[in-house]
Order: C-alpha cells, then structure tokens, then sequence
C-alpha cells in the first residue's frame, strides 16, 4: 500500500469512527408531543416508564415544548426525531416542503368542537368571533367556516378559555377530550345547541399521530419501527390499566408543574381512549386511513390551506 | 321477664310508673323541641351575622387594593398615550407607575403590532419589581407574541377595562414560578379613539391569599376564592390552588347544591347557602370581589357554628334521659311501696278464696282510697264469713231434708205395686204400671190387685205437688185398698173414699181418680171416674158418660159408675196428665191427638212395651226439659184363654 492507499485505508477507517460515534449520538429518539404533559401523551409515557422502549433497545427522552419551542418547531430544527401531529397539521408541513411520515396513527376520530357561549347553533353566528389555538389545531374549522361560508373572525389564545368565559369571544374551538372537560370543570353548561362536534357532521378527520422527519427515518428505519411498536404498546396497556396509567400521567403533570387534577386527567384519557376506536371496525386500529387522508388534502386544498394534494402513499413509512 | 308486655301488664306499678314517665317525655320532648329549634335559628342568626361581617370585611380591604390599582392605572393611562411620538418615553411611564404605587408588581403598555415603525412588530413596555428594584425591558419577540395574551386581548376584544383570572407568573425560559398575580387590563386609544394597545397593571395575589386565608370566623373555618371561572386561588388545600375549581367533584359525581353555589358566585351574588362541601355539612357565606369576577367565600363547618349548641344539645338530651330512667325507677318504687297494701289485699283474698276465710287482714290505718279498699274488703269478709256459716246450715238443712224426702219418696214407692209381671201365675193378665215423680216425691198413685177373680185396680193424681201431695196420695193408696178389699163396685169404693177423705180436709187437698174392676171371668169391666183423664180403650178415648168429681172436694152420697161388657183382649190405658200434657221447652204439650197417634197399632204389643213406647215418646217431647208434672201409667189387657 503506498501513501495514497494509506491516505485512503485510514480516512475510511476515521469516517467509519466518526459514523460510529454520530450513529452512538443519534442513537437517542428524543420525542416531543405536541403539548404539555397530559394524559394525551398516556401512551408514551406508560411505554417509556414500564420500560417498553428500553426494552425495545431505544433511548427515548421525552421533552416536553415550550412557548418558544413548540413540536413543530423542534422537529422542523431537527431538535426532536418525532412528534405528536394532527395530521392536518403534518399535511400543512408536508405541503411547506419538510417531507414527514406517519410512522405510527393514535388517533381514529376527530376530536374537535366548536362551542357557543350562548345556547346558541354555532353554525348559525355568521361572522362571530371564534378562538382558536395559537398554536393551530384549527385546520378544519376553517375550511369549515369558508365551506359553509360562515365568515367567523378567529381569535387565537394562547393556553385557556378565559378570553370565552369573560365573554371576549362568542364561541371557541375546543378538544373533546380537553378543553370540552375544562369548560364543564368552569361550570359551563353544555346543550344540546350550543355544541357542534365535527366528527358528526361530516368532518371527521384523524387527529393525533406520530411522525418523523423523512430523512431521519429513512436512515432510522429500524429505530423507529421499534418506537412505534413499544409505543403502540405503550397505549395498549394504558387501555387496559386507566388507573395505573393515571398515576403515571399525574407524575409527568407533576413534574412539568402542569396546573390541572387527577379528574380532569382522567376524563381526558378515556375521552383519548375512546377517539382512538375506529367508528367502523370498533377496533383499535393504530393506521392512517387513506380514505380520511384524502378527504383531508381535499378539503384543505380546495380551501386554500394546501397548495397541492398531499397523498397517502406520502405519509406512510413504506 | 320473658315478655315484657305481660310483665307490664301484670304490674300496676310499673304501668303506672311507665304512663307517668311516657307522659313526662312527651312534655320533655315538646318543650325541649321548641327551646332546640328557637336556639338553633338564634345560633344560626348569629353565626350568619357573625360570618358576614367578618366576610363584608375582607372584601372591603380586598377591594380597597384592588381599587388602588385601579386608581393607579386610570391615573397613568394618558401618559403613554401623549408621547406616542417618544416610544422609549414609555418604557419610563411604565416603571413610573410601580415607583408610584408600591401595591403593583408589574406593568406593561403595550402595542399592537407593528404600531411603532422604528421599534418592528413588537413594542411592549414592562416594568416589574425585582425584589425592590425596579426593572424595565422591551417585550415582545416570535416567541413571546403578547398580543396573543389574554392580558392583551382581553382588553382589545371586550373594549373596556376587565381584571384577568389570577394566573401563575409564566417565565418563558421555563423557570417556574409559582406566585399567582392578576392583571387590570384596559384598552389604550389614541386621540381619535382608536384601540392602539393595552395598559395592564399586575398585582401579586401574595398578600391578598394571606389576608383571605386567615379570615377564621370558627376554628375549623376556612376561607376560599375562585375566578370567574370557578378555579381555586385561595385554598387551605393547596394541591387545588389552580389546579381544581368549584366544579371539579361535580364532574363525577354530580352536585346540584356545589354546582349551584360555585354558579351563584360566578354570577357575583351575595348569600349563604348550606350544603355538604368538600365532605362537610357547612355553611358557605360568599360575596363577590368588585368587578374582578372573582368571588371570596368563607366555609364553616356545620358542626363548628352549632358546636356549643350541639354539646349542650346532648348534655340536655342526657340529663333527660337520665332523669327519666331514674324517675321510671324512683315512681316504680314509690307506687310500688304505695301500692303494697293492695298486693297484700290480693294475696288474702287469694287465700280467702281458698277456703280460709277466717284469714286476719292488716289492720291498717290508712284513710286513703286504699285505706277504705281494705276497710270495705273486711267487711266483705265478716259478711262472706256469716254468709258461708248460714249456707252451711242450710246446706245441712237441705241435706236433711233431701235425706229425709229420699226416704219419703222410697216410702212412696213402696206403697204402690212395682213387681211385674204382677201376676206371674196368670196369663189372662198383661199389665204393667209405671209412676214417675216430677220431683222427689209425687202425687201421683196407681194400685192393683186380684181378689176373687176380680181385678181392682186405680190411677189417681193428688192436686197439687211435693210432700202435701205425697201424703194426701199415701192416704188415697191406703183407702182405696183397704176399701176396695170389701168387693165393692168400683162407685161405692169411690163413695166411701170420697166420705173419708172430705173429713178433717182443712187444706182442701183432692185427688183425681180412676177407679176400675174387671170381672176375669166374663171381662166386665166396672168403673168409676172421679174428675180424671179419660183412658184409652182398644186406640180410643173411653167414652164417659157420668164423669164425678174429684175425691175429697166435697160430700157427695153416691158416686156414678158404668159398666162394659166385656173389655177381654183389648188394651186399656190408665194416665194421669203427665202424659199428655208433658211439655217441651217451648211450653207444648204432647197433646191427645198424638197420644191417640202412638195407641194406635198397640195391638201386638205388650204392656210393658206400650208403657216404655209412651215414656220413650214423652222424653223425645221433653227434649232435656225438666218434667212439668208426675207421670204415671198403667196399662192392662185381659186375654181370653
């Protein structure tokens, strides 16, 4: 071997290290839910403390966002390797040009409401103002709102429902699981007109799921087939176990210094529990639904919230 | 005591003692149920009283801050507004507010976005208390996008000055605080009235928690607060300061009387309400804190504002209850001691009734009801005792004369001829005779007897009944035979007996009588009537021409007899009244025509069997009816050979 082969042998072997070592660092899955700790995320963190992950040989942190991270965020800086997306949401970024997939589905239904302040039909307060998370979530609210062309002026909130209980607002948008349980726990009093469920009206549409930056997965492909698996794991024994997985949930809320109680908590699992059975099958079914995908990109495409169709087959892991 | 309600039953004292002390209860319980419910409503006015003031109190100092921020904040509002022009000028106003007024912690003014050209998108002027020193920074950046505040749009939305639900101090670099402040929002317009921004002033809730929490009208009382939204930020429990509201039990366990009062003090009213809260029965008073939305409470227990009443409730309750088991007890012994002598009195009239009537009753003094009961019970005594002295001796007289009158009546019986059959030597002669008395003697008779192929024989019955009767009858008996053994004709026998017996008759006593004589050998019969029944000869009444009176009613020179040829193989029946007018329970008598009934068809039959057939008939009449009269029948056919 002369100079050159030498040369070459040893910046194989110093790339080969140096891959080895980057490969050691990103061994670490560091999984972000799109929200604070609640028992929204139950599934992931029953999978990280009953060992599932470890026991899957995968290192996964749980970090929480912040205000100036939000989930989104840190996975568009590649500071997560997955997070929590609606799939609108995931469909938003696809469209914006940050490939992503959908490496595990949770949720099978769509969760969201919209409340009126007034016993009033929401669907019939042409141009009232309605809050909507700062932070999004509202993808289908609006094409509803174009669609039906009820105009409705959207206040976005940061984190409560003060701005709809002081009156700033005359209805809002709210999580069947969250804040449809908070609003109850102010003393609000739900009727049978003041509610509007998207899901029964034609709109349902998955919400929560897990993905991943293309790219990483490409290269993370075993990796994230296991997370998705102990994850999936994760939320079958919180199925089964809603009190032991409580105790798990009111730890993270606990240690987060997440301003909520065990009731709430547990409302919202089984309200998540229940989303994640599938209206047809009656099962748990952990799968993106190519029909919902495509009524989605649709619907957000002939509303003007995508610029092209995101498809199925874009999405999915394989 | 096996059953109580006879042990009760059984003793007078005890029902006695039981009445007095039922009846005491009744008092006792009415009274004390008035004097309960009237000092319960006072303790409850009290309380009310007691607790509203203290509450009245602390909302006026609560207030009294809330309305220096106000103040504060009014006063300040058109500095910013001025220096428009001067944006840095506002970052001084803002810390010029805290130096003012030491209750703030914090202020900011803020703007819209992009509002100030040379500033960028964000311009927010904040000044807060670092520990005494007053710190001033411009706000606003990607991250922190204030205009997405509720602080912020609060203001902006409802377009007038509103107080922000307490919430914790949240430090975007996530270090966590947990001090719990509220905000006075208002909007900030230009001079045009356009809406530029929102002034909003901060107060911790450090102090004013304090001040709410050590509000303690009772010692287990409490103090809470809630937000508009019902949410906790003043709680003894702290794990529920902002975590749990007014209405979190409700969300399981439905609660119309929790979900009612954190409503009504949502909706800012003043009152009391008692209801189960948090595990206890409680008394919850509550008032509104001005125009925050908030709302201040205190929460006294039940058993915290009745406490002395209920202690003494239960001495009270105690004391009655003792003092009725010891006046059931003292009563019972004192009735029972009272009540002695009576149970003395029954235990000798017991033995009294024994037999032992010369029992010694207590002499008592008493002059009492009981006093006169034992009084009248000795006398009753002395009048039993001669009574049953008197009844001995009657009954010993009775007895006597009972013996005596057996004697009489076997006598009697003896007179007449009671050995059938009578003539056992002659088959021409069937008869058979049967006398019986209604009492131990009668004044009935029958005789009979053979004396030279003659037949004599006689049914009579003596008027009137008992001893007189029996003797008169003895007479009769002893006449007719001593008479009748003359071979006389059955008239002149009743002739010579009539004479007889009408002398020295002071008492007028009679005897009805049928007198008869049957030739045996040609079957004449010769008979003579006096005053008695008509026999029945062959099933028919004898037909009687010259009836006579009865015997020994009056002189009479002849008695008329009659005579019939030849009376062979037909049955003759001799009775006295106490045949056909026996009567029943209901008074009816057996009557001619069934006694004709029953002689009817004797042909085959014997003396013996138309005497018992007829008796037989007369008891079935009777049915257990004591026999109204002597019975006594002879009956006789004389065969032809």
């Amino acid at each position: 071997m002369n100079l050159k082969g030498k040369i070459l042998a040893l910046t194989i072997v110093l790339i080969n290290s140096l891959s080895v070592a980057a490969q050691k660092v990103t061994d670490k899955i560091i999984f972000t839910p799109q929200w604070t700790a609640h028992a929204q995320f139950a599934g992931y963190y029953v999978a990280q403390e009953k060992g599932f992950y470890k026991a899957a040989g995968l290192d996964v942190e749980i970090v929480h966002p912040s205000v100036s991270q939000t989930a989104m965020n840190r996975l568009q800086n590649r500071e997560s390797h997955a997070t929590t997306l609606q799939l609108c949401q995931a469909m938003e970024l696809i469209d914006n040009g940050i490939p992503l997939v959908n490496i595990l589905q949770t949720s099978m239904n769509n969760a969201t409401v919209i409340v009126s302040r007034r016993n009033k039909d929401p669907l019939k307060q042409i141009g009232a103002r309605v809050g909507m998370w700062h932070a999004g979530f509202g993808q289908i609210a609006i094409c509803m709102s174009r669609k039906d062309h009820l105009n409705y002026k959207w206040i976005r909130f940061t984190s409560n429902m003060d701005l709809f209980l002081k009156g700033a607002i005359d209805a809002t948008l709210a999580m069947s699981y969250n804040e449809y349980y908070q609003l109850l726990q102010m003393g609000f009093t739900f009727t049978d007109n003041n509610v509007y469920r998207f899901c029964d009206h034609g709109y349902n549409i998955q919400e929560d799921g897990v993905y991943m930056r293309r790219d990483y997965y490409d290269s993370h492909k075993n990796q994230a087939r296991k997370f998705a698996q102990a994850s999936r794991k994760g939320w079958e024994w919180a199925a089964n176990h809603p009190e032991e997985t409580l105790d798990i949930v009111m730890k993270y809320v606990r240690d987060n210094h997440i301003t909520t109680n065990r009731t709430l908590q547990k409302l919202m699992l089984k309200e998540v529990l229940r989303l994640q059975v599938d209206r047809e099958s009656k099962k748990r079914e952990f799968r993106l639904r190519p029909d919902m995908v495509k009524f989605a990109s649709q619907l957000m495409k002939e509303n003007q919230l995508l610029k092209n169709d995101v498809t199925y087959k874009q999405l999915i892991a394989e | 005591m096996k059953n109580p309600i006879i042990y009760i039953r059984k003793s007078l004292s005890k029902r006695l003692s039981l009445i007095v002390v039922l009846i005491a209860t009744i008092i006792f319980v009415a009274a004390l149920g008035f004097l309960f419910v009237e000092s319960r409503k006072a303790v409850r006015q009290e309380a009310i009283s007691r607790a509203t003031e203290v509450l009245d109190n602390t909302v006026l100092r609560v207030n009294s801050l809330l309305d220096r921020v106000v103040i504060a904040t009014d006063n300040f509002e058109w500095l910013p507004v001025r220096h428009l022009e001067t944006p840095d000028s506002i970052l001084t106003y803002s810390a010029r507010i805290l130096q003012c007024n030491p209750d703030l912690n914090g202020c900011s003014i803020s703007f819209e976005p992009d509002f100030f050209k040379s500033k960028g998108r964000y311009f927010s002027a904040y000044s807060y208390n670092n520990q005494g020193t007053i710190e001033t920074e411009q706000e606003g950046n990607d991250q922190y996008e204030y205009f997405y505040m509720d602080w912020y749009q609060l203001a902006k939305l409802l377009d007038y000055p509103v107080w922000t639900e307490p919430f914790v101090d949240y430090n975007p670099e996530a270090v966590y605080t947990r001090e719990v402040i509220a905000s006075y929002c208002k909007p900030l317009r230009d001079y045009e009235g356009k809406y530029i921004g929102t002034i909003s002033s901060d107060i911790s809730l450090e102090w004013l928690s304090k001040m709410v929490s050590a509000v303690k009208p009772y010692p287990n009382s409490y103090s809470i607060m809630i937000g508009q939204g019902g949410t906790y930020f003043v709680h003894p429990d702290t794990t529920k300061l902002l975590n749990e509201t007014i209405f979190t039990p409700t969300l399981e366990q439905p609660d119309s009387a929790l979900s009612e009062l954190g409503h009504a003090m949502q909706r800012g009213e003043t009152g009391m309400r008692q209801l189960m809260f948090e595990g206890k029965d409680s008394y919850v008073f509550y008032k509104p804190l001005g125009s925050t939305g908030w709302s201040v409470a205190i929460v006294c227990p039940e058993s915290d504002i009745f406490g002395g009443y209920n202690r003494l409730y239960n001495i009270v309750i105690a004391i009655v209850v003792v003092g009725l088991i010891v006046m059931l007890i003292v009563f019972g012994r004192i009735i029972h001691h009272e009540l002695r002598p009576l149970n003395t009195l029954a235990l000798q009239a017991e033995t009294i009734a024994s037999g032992q009537f010369n029992q010694a009753l207590p002499d008592d003094k008493r002059i009492d009801e009981i006093g006169k009961l034992n009084h009248s019970f000795r006398n009753m005594q002395h009048s039993l005792v001669n009574y049953i002295d008197e009844l001995k001796h009657t009954t010993a007289m009775q007895a006597s004369i009972e013996s005596e009158l057996k004697v009489a009546s076997d006598i009697q019986m003896g007179m007449i001829p009671r050995v059938f059959p009578p003539f056992p030597d002659r088959q021409d002669i069937d008869l058979y005779a049967s006398m019986t008395p209604a009492k131990e003697v009668g004044g009935d008779l029958y005789d009979y007897f053979v004396q030279d192929e003659r037949l004599y024989f006689c049914v009579g019955d003596v008027s009137g009944k008992g001893i007189p009767a029996s003797m008169f009858m003895a007479i009769t008996c002893n006449l007719f035979r001593m008479i009748a053994q003359q071979n006389r004709a059955p008239w002149e026998i009743a002739t010579q007996m009539n004479a007889f017996l009408t002398r020295d008759n002071e008492q007028s006593m009679f005897v009805t009588m049928f007198i008869g004589m049957i030739d045996l050998r040609k079957g004449v019969l010769e008979f003579c009537n006096c005053g008695h029944n008509a026999p029945i000869l062959d099933g028919k009444f004898l037909d009687i021409k010259d009836t006579n009176q009865p015997l020994g009613l009056w002189e009479c020179k002849a008695f008329n007899g009659e005579v019939i040829e030849d009376i062979r193989d037909k049955q003759l029946l001799i009775y006295t009244d106490g045949l056909n007018e026996a009567e029943n329970m209901q008074k009816e008598r057996l009557g001619d025509e069934r006694l004709l009934e029953l002689m009817a068809d004797t042909s085959n039959l014997s003396s013996q069997q138309i005497i018992n057939k007829l008796k037989d008939a007369v008891a079935h009449h009777r049915a257990g009816a004591e026999p109204n009269d002597d019975l006594t029948l002879l009956c006789l056919s004389v065969k032809t050979l």
